[in-house]
């Protein structure tokens, strides 16, 4: 139950900050479990996916409401996505997690300067 | 505007790659790809890019899925208080100094890489 609470506070937070700061939860989800709940790295990133996929669901739907969904260029990216995210997922499953935890650290730093520099 | 199916396929891939590398969405591919390389406005390019999110990360869950590598209780639990949370950061978003909070959460992502390369 106290598990429960406090996941449902970790994406309560980054729900809201994300929302805020126009970034997706993902790049902020899969450190939070890493650091705070001391999950894998694999089962992290794992975890993340399966979060975000109903929040852009969601968030699709509300972004199509007022008319800023481009749906027949999103289904070309959507086509090429489909087969990057089965390769991009598999290739990371193949990787040793404290390496792949280190390039999610340099991801991070990436995310960082691009939200000073703008 | 003029559709490129060929750019627009090269840009998924591109992010759906990243994206489940990682364990996100893609996002920060797919909108600075949309407003660079095919001319979107930054409104319409989280939109679409947001869209474009439930194919990629659908299918880039499907490997971690199979590996038993999701914690489908936390996923739960993170979904419905990620929706909550990000309804009323829609309500509040002009309320709130961005620059300061953007300086703020920048700082925390700088520790957290710093804490992931050390751990």
């Amino acid at each position: 139950m106290i598990e429960f609470a406090s996941f449902l506070v970790l994406g309560l937070v980054v729900g809201l900050i994300a929302s805020t700061l126009g970034i997706g939860g993902g790049v902020v989800f899969v450190p939070a479990l890493v650091v705070f709940f001391e999950f894998a790295q694999h089962t992290a990133q794992g975890t993340s996916l399966a979060v975000i996929v109903p929040t852009a669901i969601a968030g699709a739907f509300a972004h199509g409401r007022r008319g800023r969904v481009n749906w027949r260029i999103a289904g070309w990216i959507a086509a090429g996505g489909v087969i990057g995210g089965l390769v991009g997922s598999a290739a990371a499953l193949s990787i040793d997690p404290d390496m792949l935890r280190r390039l999610f650290a340099v991801l991070l730093v990436v995310v960082a300067v691009r939200l000073l520099s703008r | 505007m003029t559709i490129r199916p060929t750019r627009a396929v090269a840009l998924g891939l591109t992010a759906g790659v990243v994206g489940g590398m990682f364990g996100v969405g893609g996002g920060i591919i797919v909108v600075p790809g949309l407003v660079l390389w095919l001319g979107f406005s930054q409104h319409r390019a989280s939109g679409t890019s947001v869209a474009t999110i439930i194919a990629s990360a659908s299918a880039g869950l499907i490997p971690f899925a199979i590996d038993g590598s999701v914690d489908w209780f936390a996923a739960i639990a993170i979904t419905l208080g990620a929706i909550v949370g990000a309804s009323l950061g829609a309500r509040v978003l002009h309320r709130i100094p961005a620059r300061n909070l953007t300086r703020a959460f920048s700082v925390l992502l700088f520790v957290a890489a710093l804490r992931m390369i050390l751990a």
